[in-house]
Order: structure tokens, then C-alpha cells, then sequence
């Protein structure tokens, strides 16, 4: 009784609601832990709609990232038709589910937008003998399984993109995962392992310092133009792979947003039009850009065909290295 | 001494009034998020993060690294008074700060927790200050052998000093090993011993399991003598805060050897954690007299607070000179410099001097401050233990049942706290050491990850561990330490006071 | 000793009772780890290598311990629990556990209200309006620090849905 009559009130003290209106806090739910490149993504969002005032409502962030990030989604899934729970990820939300037991399917989620695309380089340390990417791959054909890959986790983006390249080049690596980027980049400054794939902001300082340094990158094409970084050389000057004769034209990893399944479409249009006007910020720029990050806004379709292509790519490495999940 | 004429100009830039006002915040506001176990240093931290875009980077990470010592602080508070520690790093604490406050004697344990942790911040600042460029060449040499070698040794000096039963030191440090594998796996990307529950993914988290075993557990034991603290009958004078301090100098020796002990395990490292346990279990090793451990012995105090802190200080050291963050907390101010237009490595040191010897200024007076705060404060808390239990303790359990709450926003985190209180208690009564158990939970997945990545660096020989004088010293240390009792016991037929003699040799 | 206090639980009971729950864990734990894989691959041990012997030492730690309460017992004649501490302990555990249904249900902020008003009353001695200010002063403290300070949520129910908290 008493709820009907709290009902009754809400539907008069609120707008008809032709469009969604947060009325209540939004929560942030990360998909990795404190600090990691998913929760520097989601706080940027968060600062830059709080500096503009994007959405009404305060916005609380909660880091979830256990179980490789498994735990935001199925906390996010639990809440299906919730429009107070903006799931912030990587291309992790449809891929994790095929490699590990996860209680939840990449379709629990509402793809909202991309907004950004990571790139991944191939590095190696700065005393290599190696300057180009032809001469590391021969090296590693030469002595099968004899250069050590290093990188974040296991059977994630990192070793995806290891076996892909062993694939494409016919070499073979060891792969030795570790917690995260930052850990694989201080091995490969400390000469233990020979190489790592790690995204430009997880290596940048230890190239300052000219401890690694970086062979090629998975982009299509060229780094804009940007200040040097070491030794007169910038991000600009690194070659593409493709360029450099390592046939993959192009890796890399998407900044996502999701919302629970069965939400109504006024929810996701809202969101999506917040998520457009951050992109859209000199803010936003400086953090794609301080990042090395390639700023992309994908929704709708354009999203979810990237998402097919993506999930197709890696289902085929997946399926390949017998990691699906039986 | 280009060294030094650089921290007099970081102190010319952090003494002003503006800056010490900012530290008092952040150790105020760290105090608080230390007292709270749910709430933690990394939660606090990035929760002030966005407020720190708009300050001047040098003002921000004064007030994130002072609310980090205010948090360290705040959490010895909670395991000496209710024996809940609100932070890891200060789980040893509780194995003689709580019986000594249980004593009546809460304002002295208090006092010289604080104290120690100031000197032990102290020493490890002025290790960096001194080491600064050696000590990040030196981190760089470590690998997962080298890792292992090191959890190793800290397992080696903890255990084997229980008087229990070993069965039972077997089966909680077991126990805690298996807790601590619960949820994914990083070198099979596969889920572990999680049955099918959602809940399990993300793992047992440490905190909830502390919050049960050490906060629920001890609150039912409390209540067998019925529903009071003994703590009540203490009496609480500001004076006896002066009296303690005068007793510091006593402990000078186990504070030198826990400033090394945490420096070492600060840079290697292995984090502040295992700097307090393997402190504590030295501390016992090597005291003549053992007998008031475990029953509020101050070394016993003394040692885990000190290479706490002192690991706590020096571990930010990696951080700033490699970009490797040390410890949850240092990945959010990581992350916090990326977004002031810093970038964490090595040429920090190089291109922004100003900074990073500001900051390390901001060390010195954070600590300075801090103690001073809650040595002020001491008379304060201590007198908490004087509310009567009706009142205190459902306020506590309220507490522990928000903060599991809080871990992770889950229900299921305050099934878990429950059954580790019972479990707890259980355990307490029948002898069965709880020590172990945490210690395994808190290193046990980092030692399988670095012993499994070194088998994936070696193709599968063990012979890794000895490859190098760096990973083969620590392990022989690590062995050495592990048959120690042995030795001892061994030659102690032979005469307690050769053995003394020979131990000195070696150490 | 024992004829003075009346027994409640003996000792001998609860060390069996309690080797033979973590034996239980061991074996749940051998299980866990043997679906996951107990072997040593070319990649060095597998998931469940660990764990899997992780379980077989908490087994037979548990079985020792099991057979000296039974045959070798230290303890014999000890009282684990007297019925005065029993009805001490369970009048702190049962209100303990009433807490944490209640707000399973009801919500954080309305159990511990409820939990520390009931107890100040009932284990206090405390006048209903002094626990009920004190627990009313308590759960606000709560709403500032964490809501409000520290913006870390608190579980929720239907009350707070009512009067339009979120």
C-alpha cells in the first residue's frame, strides 16, 4: 500500500518522462582495480562530467576488477534494467566469457559506446640487439620458444596478440604472464624477459630513460606528430608494423561503456549523448593524447559490427591455441 | 651532495603555511579512512583524486601521500584496541598490541606503536634520500625467482615459531593458502576452487577474512567472561603517554634490525606486510626471554610497527624511480601523477627534481606531523575502552558488518565475515594459530605466481632458484632460516651460550 | 572445576567437531583443485597443482589432530564451554546474527539502528529513548562518513526507498 502511494508521489513529483533523467546517483562500476587503465579511463569521464556539469545526478565510481574484471560484469549483469549502472571495460566484456567459466554472457550487457582505441607496441629493451621488428622475428625463428613474451595476464589481449604474431610469422615465443603491464614493463627494463606488447602509456617512462625501447606498432598507420620522447625520436617516428613486414595491420584494444540488459532505449540514448559531449572536450584530447590513445566515438551499429569483428578475430586465435572454455 | 642541496630547496617549497595545512587534512582524513576497515588508503585516495586535478601537482600529492601515513597510523589504532586491523600491514601488530591494551596498558601500546612507525617512516625516508639512484638499479635485478626467493624467506622466518601443535599450524597455514588461491588464476587465466559461486570469482578478500578471524572471533571470546572489555578498568592519563616514551630507547636494538628488515623488504618488493610478519617472527627468534610474546611483549609491538612503516616509506621509492607501484595505494597516485601531466620512471628524478624531492621533503614533515597527531590523540582512543561493552560492541560488529559490506558491495562478503568468525573463534579457543593462516593468505598467490612464472622462464627446472648469487643468497637465507629452531634446539643441548655466539657470527 | 560449572560442550567434542570441518574443506578443496587441472605441464605446474596438495596437507593435518583427541588426549575432562559462558557468549552471537538478517532485509543503516537500540536496551539496561538517540546518532554518523564524506554506498532496502534515499 505504502509503496503504491510512494509510486503515486514519484510519478507526480517527476518531469513526464519522455526522455531519461538520472534522478539518483549513477554508479561507475570499473572493471579493474584502482589505478589500472580502466579506472584512469572511468575517473577521466567522471572528472570531465562533473567539470561540465554533463550529468545532474553525482557519480560514484567503484572499482570491481577481481577475476580479470569478471567481477564488474557480472555485477553490472545482476542488474538487469537498471539505468544506474554504467559498466566502463575493454573489448574484455565479450571476450573473458570465452575463456574462463564466468557466470554471465557477453549479451548481459548493453553495448553503450567506444570512446577511445589503446594501441599495442611491440617493445624490447633498450640494450637490445634488436632495432627492428625483421631481425627480432628471424632471431626468434632461428631459436624456437627461445625469446620470452611478457604480458598483462593470460589468455587476455597481451597473449592473443603473441600468438597472433607467432601465427602470422610462423616463430614461436614463450609467453609468461604477470599482474599487469606495469610489471612486465619493469622486466623488460631489467633485461629479464625479451620482449614485451604493452600499451604506450605502460612503457612511456622507462622509454624516457631509454631503458626499453619501442620495435613497431599495431596501428593502420603513423602516430600523429608529438614531441620526442628519447633520443630525438617521438612516438611519430615508430613504424607500423605492417610497414615494418610484421602482416598485421592492425591490433588494439577498444575503452568501452555498458549499460545492464533490458534497459529502455531513452537510457542508452541519454548515456550515449553524455558520452559524445565528453569526447568532444579539450579534456578528453589531453588524456587521448598525454595516453598515446587514439580518441574513436563508436555507438549503434558502427559498435556492434566493430564488436563482431573483433570477437571473430580473436575467436579464431582462441579456438586456435585451445583456450575456449569448455 | 647534489642530493641534499635538493631536499633544502623541496623543504623550501613544502614549509609553507598552505602545504603543513594540506598535510594535517590528509593525515586527519587518512586517520579516519585507516579506522574504518572498509574503507582502506586506496579507497580514500581515489576518492580525493578528482579534487587534486585542479591543485598544483606538488600540493596534491602532499595530501595523498600524508592521507596514505595518516591510514597506516589509523589502522595500528584498530588492532590494538579491538584487535581488528584495519590495514594488512598492521595484522602482526595485534599479536602484542592487543594483549597489552587488554592489560590496561592501551595508552603505552598505543603510544609506542606510533612512535616506532614514526621512526621506522623516518629511516626509510632517509634511505631514499641517501639511495635513491642505487636502490632503483638494485629493484631492477629482481625477477619472479628472485621474488619467490624473497616470499620465501619471509615464510622461512615466521613460521616454526608457534608452540602449538604443528598438526595444527599445518592445517590454518593450509587453510590460508587455499583461501588465497579462491578466483582467477593470472598464469592459466582460469578460475579456481570458486564451485560454480558467482561470489568466488572475485576471490576471498584478505580484509574480509582479517575482520572475522581477528574482529568477531576475539569480540565472542571477549563475551565468555561476559559482556564487558577488560580493558575498562584502565585508566587513562595523558602522562602515561611521556612515561612510554622515555622507554623507547630500550628497544633500540629491535627497532634497528626492523628498519632493515623493512627497508629490504620495501625496495625487493615484497611490501610492508610481510616486512611486519617477518619482523615480528625475528623479534621472537631471537629474544632470550620469549615468554611475554604473545601477551603484549613491546618488542612485540615495537618490531612489526617499525619495519611496517619503514617497508611502507621505502616502497614508494619504486614507484617514483621505476613506475612500478609498490602497493594498491601507490597505483592510485600513479595514477594521480599521470593525470597531472607526470609520467612515473626513472627520468622523473631528472626532469622534475622539484617535484619529486618535494614530495620526498613532504615525507619527513608528513611523518613528523602525523606522529604528533596521534600522539596527541592517544588519551582519546584509549579511552574508547571505557564506553561500556553494550554500547561499543554492537558499534563495532555495525562496523565490521559495513566495512565487509563495503570490500566489494556484496552480501555474500558478510556470510564470509560471519563464517570467519566462528571460524576464529573456533580456532582460538582450541589452540590453532592464526598467524599462519593470514600470512599465507596474504603472500601465498604472489609465491605461486612467481614460482610458476619462474617455471615458465627455466622450461620447468628448479635449478632457477640457484642461478644467480642475487636468488641464491636470499634462499639459502630463506633454508636458514626455516631450520633454524633446529639448530638452535640442537645446539641448545649442547649450551645455550655458544649458540648465542654463533648466531651473532652469522647474522 | 568441572563439577562446579555445569558442562555445556567438552573440549574433546569440539576438537573432533573441528578437525573433521577442516578435513571436510580439504577434501571440498582436493575437489575444487582436481577439476582445474593437478598436473605438471610443460608450462610448469597447472592450476590446481598447488592447491590440490594445498588440500591433501589440510586433510591429514586434520586427521592427526583428529586421532590424538581420540586416542591421545592432552585435554581430557576440559570444559570447552560452561553453560554460563555459552548463555554469555550466544547472548552477544544470536543478537549478532538477528543483526545481520535484519539487514540483509531491511538494509545496513536500518539494522544497525535496530541492532544497536536493541542492544543498549536489553543488554545495557538503557531507558528505550537514550538507546534509541544513541543509535539514531550512531547510524547518522554512518550516513555522514560513508554516503555523504567518503561516498562509499552501503547496502540498502526498502525503507530507504520509501523516504528517497538512494
Amino acid at each position: 500500500m505504502l509503496k503504491q502511494i510512494t509510486l503515486a508521489l514519484l510519478a507526480i513529483t517527476t518531469v513526464p518522462a519522455f526522455a531519461f533523467e538520472p534522478t539518483r546517483p549513477v554508479e561507475f562500476v570499473v572493471t579493474s582495480g584502482p589505478g589500472g587503465g580502466t579506472d584512469n579511463f572511468a575517473r577521466t569521464v567522471q572528472s570531465i562530467i562533473a567539470k561540465h556539469k554533463l550529468i545532474d545526478a553525482p557519480v560514484v565510481v567503484t572499482n570491481k576488477g577481481g577475476g580479470s574484471g569478471a567481477e564488474g560484469f557480472v555485477y553490472a549483469a545482476g542488474y538487469k534494467g537498471d539505468p544506474y549502472k554504467l559498466t566502463f571495460g575493454t573489448n574484455n566484456e565479450y571476450l573473458l566469457p570465452s575463456v574462463a567459466a564466468v557466470p554471465y554472457a557477453p549479451e548481459d550487457l548493453t553495448p553503450v559506446a567506444t570512446l577511445a582505441l589503446d594501441e599495442f607496441l611491440i617493445w624490447v629493451n633498450g640494450q637490445s640487439k634488436f632495432g627492428d621488428v625483421k631481425s627480432f622475428v628471424e632471431a626468434a625463428k632461428a631459436k624456437p620458444k627461445a625469446i620470452q613474451f611478457g604480458g598483462s595476464q593470460s589468455k587476455d589481449t597481451d597473449q592473443i596478440l603473441v600468438s597472433t604474431i607467432a601465427e602470422v610469422t610462423g616463430a614461436e615465443f614463450r609467453y609468461i604472464p604477470f599482474k599487469g603491464g606495469g610489471e612486465a614493463g619493469v622486466q623488460l627494463a631489467g633485461g629479464h624477459i625479451d620482449a614485451n606488447v604493452n600499451n604506450p602509456n605502460e612503457n612511456r617512462g622507462q622509454w624516457q630513460a631509454g631503458m626499453v625501447k619501442p620495435l613497431c606498432v599495431f596501428r593502420p598507420d603513423r602516430f600523429p606528430q608529438s614531441a620526442p620522447v628519447h633520443d630525438g625520436k617521438g612516438w611519430h617516428d615508430i613504424p607500423t608494423c605492417a610497414e615494418a613486414g610484421l602482416a598485421i595491420d592492425s591490433y588494439r584494444m577498444p575503452r568501452t561503456v555498458w549499460l545492464p540488459a533490458g534497459v529502455e532505449e531513452d537510457v542508452v540514448v541519454f548515456y550515449r549523448d553524455v558520452l559524445k559531449k565528453v569526447s568532444e572536450t579539450p579534456e578528453w584530447a589531453d588524456y587521448v593524447a598525454k595516453t598515446s590513445q587514439t580518441s574513436q566515438f563508436m555507438t549503434g551499429d558502427e559498435f556492434t559490427a566493430y564488436q563482431a569483428k573483433d570477437r571473430e578475430t580473436v575467436l579464431k586465435v582462441l579456438k586456435r591455441e585451445g583456450w575456449l572454455v569448455k | 651532495m647534489g642530493n641534499f642541496g635538493y631536499l633544502m630547496d623541496g623543504f623550501a617549497t613544502v614549509l609553507t603555511a598552505h602545504h603543513l595545512m594540506i598535510m594535517m587534512i590528509g593525515v586527519m582524513l587518512g586517520i579516519l579512512v585507516g579506522v574504518l576497515p572498509g574503507l582502506g588508503a586506496p579507497n580514500g585516495v581515489s576518492l580525493l583524486l578528482p579534487l587534486t586535478f585542479t591543485m598544483e601537482p606538488i600540493s596534491a600529492i602532499i595530501l595523498l601521500s600524508c592521507m596514505y601515513w595518516g591510514a597506516l597510523f589509523g589502522g595500528s589504532t584498530t588492532s590494538i584496541l579491538f584487535n581488528i586491523p584495519g590495514e594488512p600491514s598492521s595484522v602482526a601488530t595485534t599479536f602484542d598490541g592487543y594483549p597489552m591494551a587488554k592489560n590496561g596498558q592501551a595508552t603505552r601500546a598505543l603510544t609506542l606503536a606510533f612512535m616506532s612507525a614514526g621512526i621506522g617512516a623516518l629511516a626509510g625516508v632517509v634511505m631514499i634520500t641517501l639511495l635513491s639512484g642505487w636502490v632503483a638499479r638494485f629493484a631492477l635485478q629482481f625477477s619472479s625467482p628472485e621474488f619467490f626467493a624473497v616470499y620465501f624467506l619471509a615464510f622461512g622466518s615466521f613460521i616454526g615459531m608457534s608452540d602449538n601443535a604443528p598438526a595444527k599450524t599445518l592445517v590454518t597455514m593450509m587453510l590460508g593458502f587455499a583461501f588465497a588461491t579462491v578466483g582467477m588464476d593470472t598464469i592459466s587465466g582460469s578460475l579456481r576452487l570458486t564451485f560454480g559461486i558467482p561470489d568466488l570469482i572475485k576471490g576471498i578478500s584478505f580484509l574480509v577474512a582479517v575482520m572475522g578471524l581477528f574482529g568477531i572471533g576475539e569480540l565472542l571470546l571477549t563475551t565468555e567472561e561476559g559482556l564487558r572489555f577488560d580493558g575498562i578498568k584502565a585508566r587513562v592519563r595523558p602522562i602515561d603517554v611521556l612515561k612510554t616514551l622515555k622507554e623507547m630507547p630500550r628497544y633500540g636494538w629491535a627497532i634497528l634490525r626492523s628498519t632493515l628488515i623493512g627497508i629490504w623488504m620495501g625496495i625487493t618488493p615484497a611490501g610492508p606486510t610481510a616486512a611486519s610478519f617477518m619482523s615480528y617472527g625475528l623479534a621472537r627468534r631471537f629474544a632470550k626471554d620469549k615468554s611475554k610474546f604473545g601477551k603484549g611483549d613491546p618488542r612485540g609491538i615495537v618490531s612489526p610497527e617499525t619495519a611496517d612503516h619503514s617497508a611502507g616509506t621505502s616502497a614508494l621509492l619504486p614507484m617514483l624511480a621505476l613506475g612500478v607501484p609498490g602497493s594498491a595505494t601507490a597505483a592510485v597516485m600513479m595514477g594521480g601523477l599521470m593525470i597531472w601531466g607526470l609520467t612515473p620512471g626513472p627520468m622523473l628524478f631528472i626532469d622534475r627534481p622539484d617535484f619529486v624531492w618535494g614530495l620526498i621533503a613532504s615525507m619527513y614533515l608528513g611523518n613528523v606531523v602525523a606522529v604528533l597527531l596521534v600522539l596527541a590523540t592517544v588519551p582519546l582512543y584509549a579511552s574508547i575502552l571505557r564506553v561500556p561493552f553494550s554500547i561499543v560492541g554492537p558499534v563495532i560488529v555495525a562496523i565490521i558488518f559495513s566495512g565487509a559490506y563495503q570490500v566489494a558491495n556484496s552480501t555474500f562478503d558478510m556470510w564470509l565475515v560471519l563464517g570467519f568468525g566462528i571460524l576464529g573463534y573456533l580456532f582460538k579457543t582450541l589452540d590453532y594459530p592464526i598467524a599462519p593462516l593470514v600470512l599465507a593468505m596474504v603472500l601465498g598467490d604472489k609465491a605461486e605466481d612467481a614460482f610458476r612464472q619462474s617455471m615458465l622462464m627455466s622450461n620447468g627446472s628448479l635449478t632457477i632458484f640457484w642461478s644467480n648469487p642475487l636468488v641464491s643468497g636470499i634462499m639459502a637465507l630463506g633454508v636458514l632460516m626455516l631450520i633454524w629452531p633446529l639448530i638452535a634446539k640442537a645446539a641448545g643441548l649442547r649450551g645455550l651460550r655458544r649458540h648465542t655466539a654463533g648466531h651473532q657470527a652469522k647474522v | 572445576m568441572a563439577e562446579l560449572e555445569k558442562q555445556f560442550l567438552s573440549r574433546k567434542t569440539m576438537e573432533m567437531v573441528t578437525a573433521l570441518l577442516t578435513a571436510g574443506a580439504g577434501l571440498a578443496i582436493c575437489y575444487g583443485s582436481w577439476r582445474s587441472g593437478i598436473g605438471w605441464s610443460e608450462m610448469g605446474p597447472e592450476a590446481g597443482y598447488f592447491p590440490f596438495y594445498v588440500g591433501v596437507l589440510i586433510i591429514l593435518g586434520s586427521l592427526v589432530t583428529l586421532l590424538r583427541s581420540l586416542f591421545f588426549y592432552r585435554h581430557e575432562g576440559e570444559v570447552f564451554l560452561t553453560m554460563e559462558k555459552a548463555r554469555s557468549v550466544l547472548g552477544f552471537f544470536l543478537p549478532l546474527v538477528a543483526f545481520m538478517v535484519i539487514s540483509l532485509l531491511l538494509g545496513l543503516y536500518v539494522g544497525t539502528a535496530l541492532y544497536i537500540c536493541g542492544a543498549m536496551m536489553w543488554q545495557g539496561g538503557y531507558r528505550w529513548w537514550i538507546a534509541a538517540l544513541a543509535a539514531l546518532a550512531v547510524t547518522g554518523l554512518f550516513y555522514l562518513v560513508f554516503e555523504i564524506g567518503f561516498q562509499v554506498p552501503l547496502l540498502k532496502g526498502p525503507i530507504e526507498g520509501w523516504l528517497g534515499i538512494y
